[in-house]
């Protein structure tokens, strides 16, 4: 038997249909194992998430699993990846430790294990260090702020009135029109004069969307479900924990598929953590519910000057400034929704 | 010898250890995951522990995944990264 990496991956493809996968559009290597001119086994890799990983039953407990798993990890690892992930279903988890992985957080429909240099407990001690925060008992929200609206000053602002200390994590992953930089940058002033309020970057186990379980759930609100419980589950077991965080402040949804499942996640999960999900009411400006979309939507239409009413100063400021210029012509030009 | 770059060594297949290794900033840690930990854990770190000290190593994490390697499977692999990790 060999493994070799291959281009050839409608071979792949073909060979996942008997396990109910599918080769993801996004993998950047694929290898596979190779007896007899035979496929037997494959597995790929997306940026540090490996996946579509694959043994014919009739080669599985003859090593091949931990062939594939060595030589993915050795290209990814000269490549500058350290840091590994696999989301696979709850009755694989023995094969993964098995080899090395270590289980992170999960539910019936999927699993999350981290293998390399990626330790999460370490991960989040070290942010909760580097923060300098007290260990007194905290609220806290996490947000994308794409961008920074009055809507989320209002959040923030309530949580500050009925706490004594507040953490906001700003979502690191940078697949929002807006970039991380600038949104945290507009958090961060937009709330200055919140004396109990920190805010900081998410980091890498909260919301992040590379590591979206995404190939081997069919339906989309099954996906969603288990992704957003993960997720849910990570935060309570982890970072409340490490943070000493005993409130957790979400605004309530009424248009957006994706956060209303995320909070009803929260809502269900968090307090067998330990962690109050208290629902604000969305602020309203002229009747309108505030929301980061639909101001996005008015700079898409070249209404800047309306969005002036949303916004905090220091939002507005940003928008009509040079520094915004790029970020405007990529919002006209885009369909995304976040 | 001063860890400058990371380096791994091993495989991941049973009976050998996939050993990697990074600069640390407080001396040297071990991070070990085993088939056999409970059994063998505390040896096999500190068969990694004497090996660094005899390279004179102070620098370095060594992220560890045995599949039941013996002593000197694990002595080896642990060299072989740390060379790689420092020339």
């Amino acid at each position: 038997m060999e493994i070799i990496e291959t281009k050839e991956l409608d071979k792949v493809e073909n060979f996942l249909k008997d396990f109910d996968l599918s080769l993801e559009k996004d993998v950047d290597i694929t290898l596979i194992a190779v007896e007899d001119g035979r496929i037997i086994g494959t597995c790929s890799a997306s940026g540090n998430i490996i996946k579509d990983f694959a043994v014919s039953s009739e080669y599985q407990n003859e090593g091949v699993a931990s062939k594939l798993l060595t030589q993915i990890q050795n290209r990814l690892f000269d490549k500058g990846v350290y840091e590994t992930f696999i989301f696979t279903k709850p009755q694989n988890r023995h094969i993964f430790e098995g080899l090395g992985y270590r289980f992170v957080e999960g539910s019936e429909d999927v699993i999350l294990l981290e293998g390399g240099l990626a330790n999460v407990e370490k991960y989040v001690k070290n942010m909760f260090i580097k923060s300098g925060l007290s260990s007194n008992e905290k609220a806290c929200l996490v947000m994308n702020c794409n961008p920074f609206t009055l809507g989320h000053r209002f959040l923030i602002e309530t949580a500050s009135k009925e706490n004594e200390e507040v953490v906001v994590f700003v979502v690191e992953e940078n697949k929002s029109l807006f970039p991380f930089d600038v949104r945290l940058k507009l958090v961060k002033e937009g709330v200055k004069d919140l004396k109990n309020v920190r805010v900081m970057p998410g980091g890498k186990y909260i919301i992040s969307s590379a590591t979206f379980p995404s190939y081997f759930l069919r339906k989309e609100d099954v996906r969603l479900k288990a992704y957003t419980r993960l997720d849910a589950k990570i935060f309570g077991r982890y970072i409340a924990k490490e943070f000493n965080i005993k409130r957790r402040y979400v605004g309530e949804e009424p248009y957006c598929k994706v956060t209303k499942a995320y909070n009803s996640a929260l809502l269900e999960i968090l307090p067998s953590f330990g962690v109050e999900v208290k629902v604000v009411e969305r602020l309203k400006v002229d009747g309108v519910k505030i929301s980061a979309s639909f101001v996005r939507n008015l700079i898409k239409q070249g209404k800047i000057y309306e969005t002036k009413k949303f916004l905090p100063s220091t939002t507005y400021e940003f928008l009509i400034s040079s520094d915004a210029k790029d970020i405007i012509e990529k919002i006209k030009r885009s369909d995304s929704p976040h | 010898m001063k860890i400058v770059r990371p380096a791994k060594a091993g495989t991941m297949e049973s009976n050998d250890i996939y050993i990697m290794v990074y600069p640390n900033e407080n001396g040297n840690e071990i991070q070990l995951d085993s088939i056999v930990l409970k059994q063998f854990g505390n040896q096999i770190k500190k068969v990694i522990m004497d090996t660094l000290n005899e390279l004179e190593v102070e620098n370095a994490l060594v992220v560890a995944k045995d599949r039941g390697a013996l002593d000197y499977t694990i002595k080896a692999r642990v060299e072989t990264a740390i060379k790689r990790a420092c020339e």
